[in-house]
């Protein structure tokens, strides 16, 4: 089964961007790239799916479209999500 | 120089809002007289202009000190700042569904009664909200 992961981002945000390669690989090594299905979402083109998702701030995760960590995780809170939820 | 009621009349507030602006740290007198009366400058004026667009852009007290800090801030950028405008539309994009979830439930309401002199007893309107009161109660 794949699992969706969904970064919520301004466009342009370096914090962002700086991030996202980090998370994305923990994902990879925690799920393989076979079961990770990563987006990037621009929360202006998407405001929408965005706001239903409840998202207030950003950069914001969601997995298989539910909100998880509404600001930047650190690599271990990441990391502990995804080994919990491989395990499920 | 300005006293307190001047400058509130070129800026469009009151003394009060004034004071109370003072208190939370967004704005402070340029000097006060030797009897102590708050003296304002032109920079002041433009500073409570400025939080008044902020404010009539959603932005509460604490955002636009955020924002003040920010546009001193030599590490701050414009990105920074975008951020902030963004999370701020999103919060009120979250208010305006829940506001319009709530003029839904209200038509629901409004379309279940037909209005007229009937005795309050009978109204469907209070009847679905007292109803509605029961089966959060049980």
């Amino acid at each position: 089964m794949t699992i969706k992961i969904e970064v919520i981002a301004a466009p342009g945000c370096r914090k962002c961007a700086s991030a996202q390669g980090e998370l994305r690989a923990i994902a990879a090594s925690v799920l393989g790239e076979d079961r990770l299905v990563w987006r990037e979402v621009s929360v202006l083109e998407e405001l929408d799916y965005a706001v239903s998702l409840g998202v207030l701030s950003m950069p914001a995760i969601a997995v298989n479209g539910e909100l998880r960590f509404s600001s930047l995780p650190t690599p271990e809170q990441f990391r502990t999500m995804l080994t919990t939820l491989a395990s499920c | 120089m300005y006293t307190i009621g001047k400058v509130a009349t070129l800026a469009g507030v009151s003394p009060d809002t004034l004071r109370y602006y003072e208190k939370e740290r967004l704005i402070t007198p340029a000097s006060k007289t030797a009897a102590g009366y708050r003296l304002y400058n032109d920079e002041a004026v433009r500073r409570i202009r400025f939080i008044k667009t902020a404010q009539h852009c959603g932005f509460s007290l604490s955002d636009i000190q955020e924002l003040l800090t920010l546009k001193q801030a030599e590490s701050a950028c414009c990105e920074d700042v975008r951020s902030l405008a963004i999370e701020k539309k999103l919060h009120i994009e979250h208010k305006l569904r829940a506001l319009q979830a709530m003029s839904r439930a209200l038509d629901d309401l409004i379309q279940g009664c037909e209005g007229g002199e009937a005795a309050t007893d009978d109204c469907p309107i209070l009847a679905a909200l007292e109803n509605s009161l029961h089966e959060v109660s049980l």
